[in-house]
């Protein structure tokens, strides 16, 4: 093992290893020292509530200025674009790039008619669609069909297959969206297209852009000075299946888009998630995404950022893209799903070790920079896979192996009612949830009764059972692997819309 | 992001950083029983005082002083020392006490029942009643007059009498069903009854029981017991452990069982088992022991006995 690798494994090991040591040194203290712990546990929860607190307030700003931006008309302010370093809009191409693996020609073509949808000249863009290898010849052919029904609506209808197995690669998603940004690299050089006036999206086979996206992203790329050191981020919100996915799944989605409303308010540690877009000249110039890892959405934002020395941004867009609920039609099997989702974004915190070796072999960052977005990193895997842990089963504990005498102290006798009273707070963002929860929906498919709504706002009070099982064992799950050097590979959500099941 | 959301974002974190560092002190102290005085600046140390009745919603005074809040409560920041606690309600008597209260530590008096001042008393029979029995499972009431044995439900209701017969020994000191819940006995110092409850219910009044004294003792009945098959009492009289076959046909069978140095002490007889329990001194020194009366060695210390008792006779 090289000095490299046994460093990159040093940092494969911290995460899980400080969560575990939280975890079980928690457990031992509440038997010998529960009065330290529960000391730790009226901390703990005060800044849990009052984070909650926090990013309530930053929820309902961003849900207020999306709003606000729903309003524009973004194409009617790239016409008026003008200024020093502002390019015209006319001169912009986008690449859309669908990576698919066997996702069937219903939610490809929903994806598609999103963006025939959308108020932007469809003779500017180049639509690419890359479809694994080991899928089998049936994707292959539905790729075809595809392209004989689109090919004359888009600038260039574009489909490819990525080989399976080309050396160096792993079974990831990144591999295949690498293979065809290679694939529309071809395209645009034969066309003699600069690179910097080409804007990639790289979109999941479900992400059905907002009718607005690509005017917007237009928007935000011609008037940004520094638009190659930008990644541009729309808000994910899972609305395709929403009406018919279980409430359990739907409460986990509607959370993941609350939270990513919350991050375009936290610029220096926004980081891209999902489907975003970006200038083709970085891609191109950072050699394209990593294609051995998992975490390609979030990784190819910290390869921009080492590879620019740390000037590398991501600019938040008040506009949605409409992504698939991951449900099943029974419960226990959406549960399942769902967790295997989650700890598929947990597994993230690969970037943590990724970020640190890039730190170490970059001397041109900042210090200050380093220890911020690395801690950043690691705080946020860190919290993800402890939170739930203490507040729901740790916190009993010093209660249980504390004994009578603990019992008899007015910390004893208090934990228990101030913990509650400090999460009876919370219930004020619940509340607020349920309300935006309600506004984000999309109109009611005429097959689902009108009762339906009132489950959606009802469906909230599963929101603390879930947060206690599956808030933070995925990210435990996700962490551990990693410590053990068991490594995941790339699985697929299967995507179920109204009686349609694909992979 | 423009520049008001960067200040709205700044002045939330602030305040919630803020909010968090005041938070954080006042509700530790708290937890740990610390109370700030904040006209003196000072910090002492505090206990709690938590308190519950039955029922609910008395008022408390401590030191004579009424507090504002009713049961059930807890009294916080109570500083340490020894209070004087009264819980009262109209209508019941007042539970007072005197309560030292720690620092850092909870007193608990939260099993206080208050009685009511005003006792209401039913009466279950009119007749006179020289004894009574309720078996365990207080669906019924047996009572002992002049008149003879009467059973009715346990709230005196549906009275029936079970037999005629009224010479009712003095001082009973117990009575006790048997296992099958078909006999009851009951013994004074010198003798034991028995009730046979086998009468039918659609007998007429006076039939359904029969009592019958069987045993007159020359020593001083201790204390009875029911052996688990019901055909057996197990007595203890002066030094002996006796057991005695009832039966009305053909007479009674006693058998001494165990002799005691002394008279034996701490009986307890363990239905469950069929073994007795109790103290003998057979060398000066007080011993625990068990006689073990379970069916099948009684079955054989009976056989046994019986044989000796055959060749005995035939010897006579």
């Amino acid at each position: 093992m090289t000095r490299n690798e046994k460093l990159r494994r040093f940092f494969e090991i911290v995460p899980g290893f400080m969560t575990w040591s939280t975890i079980l040194g928690l457990i031992i203290l509440s038997v010998f020292r529960p009065l330290w712990v529960a000391v730790f546990i009226i901390c703990f929860d005060l800044y849990w509530v009052i984070r909650v607190g926090y990013f309530t307030t930053l929820l309902v700003f961003a849900y207020r200025r999306l709003n606000m931006e729903k309003k524009t008309d973004w194409l009617k302010k790239c016409k008026s674009a003008a200024g020093d370093g502002v390019l015209n809009y006319e001169s912009i191409y986008h690449a859309i790039l669908f990576p698919a693996y066997k996702e069937g020609p219903d939610i490809l073509a929903a994806s598609i008619n999103a963006l025939i949808g959308s108020n932007y000249d469809k003779k500017k863009m180049i639509v690419a669609l890359t479809i694994e290898g080991r899928a089998g010849d049936d994707c292959w052919e539905n790729a075809k069909e595809l392209k004989r029904r689109f090919k004359d609506t888009f600038f260039e209808f574009i489909i490819t297959r990525h080989p399976d197995g080309l050396k160096g690669e792993a079974k990831t998603k990144g591999a295949n969206a690498t293979w065809g940004a290679m694939v529309i690299r071809e395209f645009v050089d034969a066309k003699r297209i600069d690179h910097e006036h080409v804007v990639m999206s790289c979109f999941d086979a479900d992400t059905c852009a907002d009718k607005e996206y690509f005017a917007c992203l237009t928007y935000h790329y011609i008037t940004n000075t520094k638009r190659s050191r930008s990644s541009y981020q729309p808000i994910p919100v899972y609305n395709n299946n929403i009406w018919y996915a279980r409430s359990i799944a739907r409460v986990i989605e509607l959370g993941s888009s609350f939270m990513q409303m919350v991050e375009t308010m936290r610029l220096e540690k926004f980081v891209t998630f999902s489907s975003h877009s970006m200038s083709f000249k970085t891609l191109v110039d950072v050699g394209y995404w990593p294609v051995d890892m998992i975490s390609d959405d979030s990784v190819i934002y910290w390869k921009c950022f080492l590879h620019f020395n740390g000037d590398y941004s991501v600019i938040p867009m008040y506009v949605t893209v409409s992504l698939d609920i991951a449900t099943e039609k029974a419960i226990i099997p959406t549960i399942i799903k769902q967790y295997k989702q989650k700890r598929r974004w947990a597994w993230g915190v690969e970037n943590f070790p990724y970020l640190m070796m890039g730190f170490m072999n970059n001397r041109n960052i900042p210090l200050f920079k380093k220890i911020r977005r690395g801690f950043h990193l690691f705080e946020s895997h860190y919290t993800w896979a402890v939170w739930a842990i203490i507040v729901t089963f740790i916190a009993p504990l010093p209660l249980i192996f504390g004994g009578g005498i603990f019992r008899q102290t007015t910390m004893g006798y208090s934990l228990p009612s101030v913990a509650a009273a400090l999460f009876r707070i919370t219930t004020i963002t619940l509340l607020i949830c349920m309300l935006m929860s309600i506004k984000l929906l999309p109109p009611r498919p005429k097959d689902v009764k009108r009762q339906k709504k009132l489950v959606m706002f009802t469906q909230w009070i599963l929101a603390p059972l879930l947060a206690a099982f599956v808030g933070s064992t995925p990210a435990i799950d996700a962490q551990t692997r990693l410590m053990l050097g068991k490594y995941m590979h790339f699985h697929v959500t299967e995507k179920i819309r109204h009686g349609v099941t694909t992979n | 992001m423009n520049k008001s959301d960067t200040v709205i974002r700044h002045i939330a974190f602030f305040f919630s950083l803020a909010l968090y560092l005041t938070l954080l002190p006042v509700i530790l102290s708290y937890s740990l029983g610390y109370h700030i005085d904040f006209h003196k600046l000072m910090i002492y140390k505090t206990g709690i005082l938590s308190l519950r009745s039955t029922p609910l919603g008395a008022s408390i005074y401590i030191n004579g002083k009424l507090y504002p809040d009713t049961t059930p409560t807890r009294i916080e920041e109570l500083r340490p020392g020894t209070y004087s606690v009264e819980v009262k309600r109209e209508g019941f008597y007042t539970w007072q006490k005197e309560l030292a209260v720690r620092s850092n530590m909870v007193t608990r008096a939260e099993n206080i029942l208050l009685f009511p001042t005003l006792q209401v008393t039913d009466k279950v029979s009119d007749r006179e009643t020289e004894n009574f029995f309720i078996p365990d499972d207080r669906s019924q009431v047996y009572y002992m007059t002049k008149s003879g044995l009467y059973r009715s439900n346990i709230d005196g209701t549906n009275p029936r009498k079970l037999s005629p017969y009224s010479e009712w020994p003095c001082d009973i000191i117990d009575k006790k069903l048997s296992p099958d819940g078909k006999k009851m006995l009951f013994f004074n110092k010198n003798g034991i009854w028995i009730i046979y409850l086998n009468g039918p219910i659609s007998a007429k009044d006076g039939d359904i029981a029969e009592v019958e004294e069987v045993l007159k003792s020359p020593d001083i009945i201790k204390d009875v017991f029911w052996h688990s098959g019901s055909n057996h009492i197990i007595f203890v009289a002066g030094k002996d452990i006796d057991v005695l076959e009832i039966g009305k046909e053909g007479g009674k069978n006693i058998v001494t069982l165990n002799k005691c140095s002394q008279e034996p002490q701490g009986l307890y007889y363990d239905a469950y088992n069929d073994s007795l329990y109790f103290n003998d001194s057979p060398a000066g020194k007080s011993k625990l022991y068990r006689l073990d009366l379970r069916e099948k060695f009684f079955g054989k210390l009976m056989e046994r006995i019986k044989k000796e008792f055959d060749i005995i006779y035939d010897q006579k």
